[in-house]
């Protein structure tokens, strides 16, 4: 196995039953950081984000948007999340595959799930029951609404908890509805802030020797960004409105078109300064002298026409040379890039932000990297996503101890294997 | 101790799981801030270091307790104590009101640093040099400090000292091209999520980079970039782009492209109608009554696409006669994912929210008793793991932390204090 001996997280184990996006946006991250993490999957319900089994020919996220032979290996949505993760297969519906799955729970420090609330009790692994087979075990479940509470069954994806958590609410046109994100918020926020409590729980388990049972419900995890916009509420007894891009601090600030098809830039004045910055780029010398846009609360309140004049002025430029000189000049803007500006950009290039990894299946391909950068312990990824059950061998034989025809016998009891099996699969 | 700290803020028994970490927190704004935030909310000894006169411009954005109307305060000299934005960013951090650009407040700055464990900031890149606080200078009396910069693009590459409001790394972060309506500007969230997200995953970083730290005495510098948070969340709409070529569009309200994955209308507000497997379609036709609905041209993903205009048509009088909670529930109850349109008041009354104890109440002298989400885990079986405190006054803290720190006496933090170095604060100034 490929080492990463300098890195923080270099001697903790992870066992993650976690699928789709929020459990394993965490995992990642704990990956990032040099965690042997285990991704487990059943040969029956693996991962949806790895999609059908059979899908349809011309969806995007497979290579050349074609599915392949095993397209559970090819999918880009899974492909871009398990980076430096293992990948292996158990049915927990087995005697044998439960067997081998308390083994790993004992030789793990960490146990992750995001399955519908109650899944894995009803399995009969609860945080009781898992820390009969390893005492300190962190045990981290991660359920849409948490694990207590008239919701706590209820279903939830990503999309759902940007409405639930009032993000949705904020965003949209002004004067217009509500408007869902491109992604969903809801999912890596989640992921996010659960492995930096997880990390937490991990210190504190290494100053006392006590493990934790740590319930994350994905819709407080969201609704904890919401804290200013819940205190406002109180404070002004109204409902915030939506106003697109702007800010209810400064203006100007919003997104004005440029030449060619859809392209836009971002131009924001927050303070005097770059305001006046912003007036010398235009080489508008009127607009200085002009009362309507003299204070900054004056541009407050004509945000309308300075936008019209704004956009004028943007609509004939290109967006990527009107940002470079504007900056150049101390005026916050930036062009709003689409995916191929982002794969090319000249910055994120340098800092090696997206990074070129060969999986076998798929070819190189580029992916989004580790989301910062450490002086001493830098990372890197270190392998491709796993294929469906690619690491069992390794890590039922070299971890575990199970032998050859150990192995073999559970792969011909389907305990184990690298072939879906599920019709359940979507 | 505890009870020191925190005045007369509402305070749980426990102590956190960070208890005894400290943190030297000279950040400013939102990014820096949600990041320590999450740190004193696990109980650690936050000590945040305002500049003088008046502290971290976020507490002049408003609105405030005491002005609801005002969105902004342009003064710039005295403290403001009672914004939404200071009062939640900031809670549970102690306040030193510290001039970092006298040699004297320098030299204070770093021998908090000596003391900490970890210290944050997000000034522009470069900043901490020219204060003549370079991480080498941090680290000489403290070789297994953790410092964690979070910046808008990092603190290396071409874009290292470009300036960005939200918007900005938004845009630049590759989230708002995949925002809004295909034939109108692309849209940026209500929220701040790329900084808050940003602070977010500094705080992940940190974490480890602080556990490594104690097992072999050495520290690093962590570089975190907002706008490269946004790029590292993009999911399939840059993998579809990287295997494909294909580019992700905006599509409005509808997920994927395709109806009944996105958000609609309804007597009361919006809900979100997320359809499902394919196998629960019906479901939804049965709920909504409409047997139309269960055409099987609409049975697939890719049906629902084809036909979105006709789907959304047959949808919606049922929605715009039955309200966002109910909708919500008979979706859930069939074991459908339905959600709805929080509002700020629905969030607030949220009898799942309530019911799990989320909310906690937290008085605080200038704003008065509020309602913050509180801890958004629960850990047992210890249920340590946070600490409910108030965002401190501008440097109400100044005297006792130099004292629990660095073992000043009050005579000591006097004459900083007549020089101008540090602020004591109302209280202080009074004694």
């Amino acid at each position: 196995m490929p080492s990463s001996n300098q890195q923080p997280l270099r001697n903790y184990r992870v066992l993650d039953l976690s699928r789709i996006w929020a459990g394993p946006y965490c995992t990642k991250l704990m990956a990032d950081l040099g965690a042997e993490v285990i991704k487990m999957e059943s040969l029956s319900v693996y991962d949806s984000h790895r999609g059908p089994v059979s899908p349809a020919r011309g969806i995007a996220s497979y290579p050349d948007s074609e599915p392949g032979e095993e397209p559970w290996n090819r999918n880009g949505w899974f492909n871009c999340l398990h980076m430096s993760k293992y990948g292996i297969t158990l049915e927990l519906t087995s005697d044998k595959g439960r067997q081998a799955f308390e083994r790993l729970v004992s030789i793990s420090d960490v146990l992750i799930e995001n399955f519908r609330q109650g899944s894995l009790e009803r399995l009969g692994y609860d945080y009781e029951a898992l820390r009969k087979h390893r005492p300190d075990l962190i045990y981290v479940s991660m359920p849409a609404f948490g694990n207590t509470g008239p919701w706590k069954g209820y279903l939830g994806y990503g999309i759902g908890q940007e409405q639930l958590s009032g993000m949705a609410h904020l965003t949209g046109y002004p004067g217009d509805g509500p408007m869902k994100s491109g992604i969903n918020h809801g999912d890596p926020i989640t992921g996010s802030h659960a492995a930096g409590v997880l990390l937490a729980a991990l210190r504190r388990r290494r100053r006392t020797g006590k493990g934790m049972y740590i319930d994350v419900s994905q819709q407080e995890s969201a609704v904890a960004f919401m804290g200013p916009e819940l205190l406002a509420y109180q404070m002004t007894g109204e409902e915030p409105e939506r106003i697109g891009n702007r800010s209810r601090w400064y203006a100007p600030c919003n997104t004005y078109p440029c030449a060619a098809e859809d392209r836009w830039i971002t131009i924001a004045a927050t303070s005097d300064s770059e305001w006046r910055s912003l007036v010398s780029a235009m080489d508008a010398a009127p607009l200085a002298d002009d009362v309507r846009f003299a204070t900054a609360e004056a541009r407050m309140a004509h945000q309308e026409e300075l936008d019209a004049i704004i956009a004028g002025w943007t609509s004939d430029q290109d967006a990527f040379a009107l940002a470079e000189r504007l900056q150049a000049m101390g005026v916050p803007a930036g062009p709003v890039l689409r995916g191929p500006d982002l794969l090319d950009d000249k910055h994120y290039a340098q800092r090696g932000t997206f990074v070129n990894v060969d999986h076998p299946q798929v070819g190189p391909k580029q992916y989004p990297g580790i989301p910062w950068k450490m002086s001493r312990t830098p990372g890197e990824v270190r392998w491709p996503s796993p294929t469906l059950g690619q690491h069992n061998r390794e890590i039922l034989g070299g971890l575990l101890g199970l032998t050859g025809d150990e192995i073999n016998a559970l792969e011909s009891d389907g305990v184990i294997g690298t072939k879906p099996t599920g019709s359940r699969i979507i | 101790m505890l009870q020191s700290l925190v005045g007369n803020a509402t305070i749980s028994r426990m102590s956190g799981l960070l208890e005894g970490v400290r943190v030297l927190d000279l950040t400013h704004s939102i990014a820096g801030p949600y990041c320590t935030r999450l740190m004193a909310g696990l109980g650690a000894d936050v000590v945040k270091a305002e500049r003088l006169p008046a502290g971290d411009p976020i507490r002049r954005l408003g609105p405030f307790a005491s002005r609801p109307n005002v969105f902004r305060d342009y003064g710039a000299d005295e403290p403001v104590e009672d914004s939404a934005w200071h009062l939640y960013l900031n809670a549970g951090k102690r306040s030193v009101g510290l001039g970092l650009k006298t040699e004297e407040g320098r030299q204070v700055a770093l021998d908090l640093a000596s003391k900490a464990d970890i210290l944050v900031e997000n000034f522009a890149p470069g900043t901490m040099d020219r204060l003549g606080l370079g991480f080498a200078d941090l680290r000489r009396s403290n070789p297994a400090l953790v410092i964690t910069s979070i910046s808008n693009f990092g603190q290396t590459g071409p874009y290292r000292d470009w300036r960005a409001a939200e918007a900005t790394l938004y845009a630049m972060g590759g989230l708002m091209n995949i925002t809004g309506e295909p034939d109108q500007e692309p849209l940026k969230e209500g929220a701040p999520l790329a900084q808050l997200g940003a602070g977010q995953n500094a705080f992940a970083a940190t974490m480890a980079a602080l556990m490594l730290a104690e097992e072999t005495g050495e520290g690093q510098e962590i570089d975190v970039s907002i706008a490269e948070y946004a790029t590292n969340i993009l999911e399939n709409a840059l993998m579809q782009y990287s295997y494909s070529g294909q580019e992700y569009t905006r599509v409005g309200n509808r997920g994927y492209g395709r109806a009944a994955w996105g958000i609609y209308p309804c007597q009361d507000g919006h809900v979100g109608i997320i359809a499902g497997p394919d196998h629960r379609w019906p479901e939804v036709a049965r709920i909504m009554e409409r047997e139309e609905l269960a055409d099987p041209k609409y049975g697939s993903r890719r049906g629902r696409q084809e036909f979105a205009d006709e789907v959304d048509a047959l949808m919606l009088p049922w929605l715009i006669e039955h309200d966002k909670v109910g909708i919500f529930k008979a979706g859930q109850e069939s074991g459908l994912g339905f959600s709805f349109v929080a509002t700020m008041k629905d969030i607030l009354e949220m009898e799942q929210l309530v019911s799990r104890g989320y909310f906690v109440n937290i008085e605080h002298p200038a704003a008065g008793s509020l309602t913050y989400p509180g801890a958004p885990i629960t850990c047992e079986p210890d249920a340590e793991a946070w600490v409910f405190r108030r965002a401190p006054l501008f440097a109400e803290h100044t005297g006792p932390v130099l004292t629990d720190w660095l073992g000043l006496d009050a005579g000591h933090a006097n004459e900083l204090a007549g020089k101008g170095v540090i602020s004591l604060g109302e209280k202080g100034a009074e004694a």
